[in-house]
C-alpha cells in the first residue's frame, strides 16, 4: 500500500499522472497547490473521490490556501499526522 | 502505544526559494523524530541542494529557510548530504571543491556535506521507509 | 558498500528528457543504484514515455544525449524497464525503435509492478 503525496495543483500532468497510478487501499495526502483538488463540488474533487483511496490534507497548506474551512470528506493532518501516515504505508511517492 | 522504531531516508527535490516544499520537508524530519524514529541521512538533489546555501538572504519577516536544517544537523546530528554533480551546477561549493574549481568562495553551510548518489543509495537500501519531497 | 541491504527501487519517471534536470537526475539515480549493486527498475509514465523517442539529437543544445544515456542502461545490468502502454500509445511510440527495450504494461500491470517494490522514486 502506497502512500502518494501531491503537491501540483489539480491542472498539471502531476495530478492526472498520480490518479492514473493511484490504487484502492492506498492514501493520498494533499499539500503544496495540491490542497486546491480539494475545493467541494469541482471535477478534480469528485476524480479524488471516485479513486478509492483514503483521502488527507495536510492542514497548514489547506489553510494558507484558504482551502481549509472548504475542505468536505477529506481528512485534515497536521505533521505529526503526516509521520503516522508514513509509519502506516511502507512505500511513499511524491507528485510534484 | 508501543510504536516501532524506524529508520528514515529523507529525499529532498526542491529549491527553499520555491514553494514550501523543502520547509515541509524540515517540519517532517522534526516530526519524525518527535515520534521517536531516526533519520539516516536526508538526501539533496537537484534544485533541492540549493538549501544547502549559507548565502540566501530573506526578508526579516520571512522564517528562516536554513535554520531548520541546521539545527536538525546540530542539535540532532542528523546528517545532511548534499549531490555533489547537481551542487556544483547550482553553485553550492563547500571550501574543498571552491579551491578546487578555483571560485573565489565557498557557498554552503558547514551543516551540509557534499558527496555522490552513493549516499542516496545506501540510505535507501537501509531504510525502512524513503519519503520524497519536490515540486 | 559491501553487505549492504537491498530493497527493491522503482523510479517513476515522468518528465521528457530535456525540458527538465529531471530526466537526468533520474538516470543518475539509477546508474548510482546499479554501481551499488541494487534491485532497480525503470517505469516512464506520463512526459516521461517521451523519453523513449527514437533519434534524440541533443548535440545542436550542447547537452548530454539522453536517448545515447539511456541506450548504455543495459550494460550496467538495467533491464527491468517499463513504460505505461496507454501513454505509449496516445504519443504513437515506436517501441521496437526505443532507444532501450521497455516493457509496456497496461493499467493493472502498473499497479502490479508498483506493489512489488519496497521503495518509490517519483521523478
Amino acid at each position: 500500500m502506497t502512500l502518494h503525496t501531491l503537491s501540483a495543483s489539480p491542472t498539471t500532468a502531476a495530478f492526472a499522472d498520480c490518479l492514473r497510478l493511484i490504487a484502492p487501499g492506498d492514501a493520498l495526502l494533499l499539500l503544496g497547490d495540491g490542497v486546491y483538488a480539494a475545493l467541494p463540488g469541482t471535477g478534480p474533487r469528485r476524480a479524488l473521490g471516485a479513486c478509492g483511496a483514503a483521502l488527507y490534507v495536510l492542514h497548514d497548506d489547506a489553510a494558507a490556501a484558504g482551502v481549509l474551512a472548504r475542505i468536505d470528506g477529506e481528512t485534515v493532518v497536521d505533521m505529526d499526522g503526516f509521520v503516522e501516515l508514513s509509519e502506516r504505508y511502507s512505500r511513499q511517492l511524491a507528485w510534484y | 502505544m508501543f510504536r516501532p522504531t524506524m529508520i528514515y531516508a529523507l529525499l529532498v527535490m526542491s529549491s527553499p526559494a520555491s514553494g514550501q516544499s523543502a520547509m515541509t520537508a524540515a517540519r517532517f524530519a522534526r516530526a519524525v523524530l518527535a515520534r521517536g524514529h531516526t533519520i539516516s541521512r536526508v538526501f539533496f538533489l537537484d534544485a533541492g541542494t540549493a538549501n544547502g546555501s549559507a548565502m540566501a538572504v530573506l526578508p526579516r519577516d520571512e522564517i528562516e529557510r536554513l535554520v531548520p536544517w541546521v539545527e536538525l544537523a546540530e542539535r540532532d546530528g542528523v546528517e545532511l548530504v548534499l549531490c555533489i554533480s547537481s551542487a556544483l551546477k547550482y553553485g553550492m561549493l563547500d571550501e574543498t571543491e571552491a579551491k578546487r574549481y578555483d571560485k573565489p568562495a565557498g557557498t554552503t553551510h558547514p551543516a551540509f556535506t557534499i558527496s555522490g548518489l552513493g549516499q542516496l543509495v545506501d540510505a535507501a537500501a537501509s531504510a525502512d521507509r524513503l519519503v520524497t519531497f519536490g515540486g | 558498500m559491501t553487505g549492504l541491504e537491498r530493497k527493491r527501487l522503482l523510479l517513476i519517471i515522468r518528465h521528457s528528457p530535456y525540458g527538465s534536470s529531471l530526466a537526468r537526475a533520474s538516470l543518475d539515480v539509477a546508474l548510482a543504484a546499479a554501481a551499488f549493486d541494487q534491485a532497480i527498475s525503470l517505469l516512464f509514465a506520463g512526459d516521461g514515455v517521451l523519453q523513449l523517442l527514437p533519434g534524440q539529437d541533443s548535440g545542436p543544445l550542447g547537452v548530454k544525449n539522453l536517448g545515447r544515456l539511456l541506450a548504455s542502461l543495459p550494460l550496467y545490468d538495467i533491464d527491468q524497464v517499463y513504460v505505461d502502454a496507454e501513454t505509449a500509445r496516445r504519443y504513437q511510440l515506436d517501441l521496437a525503435a526505443a532507444p532501450l527495450p521497455a516493457r509496456a504494461l497496461e493499467r493493472e500491470a502498473l499497479g502490479e509492478l508498483i506493489a512489488a517494490h519496497e521503495h518509490l522514486l517519483g521523478f
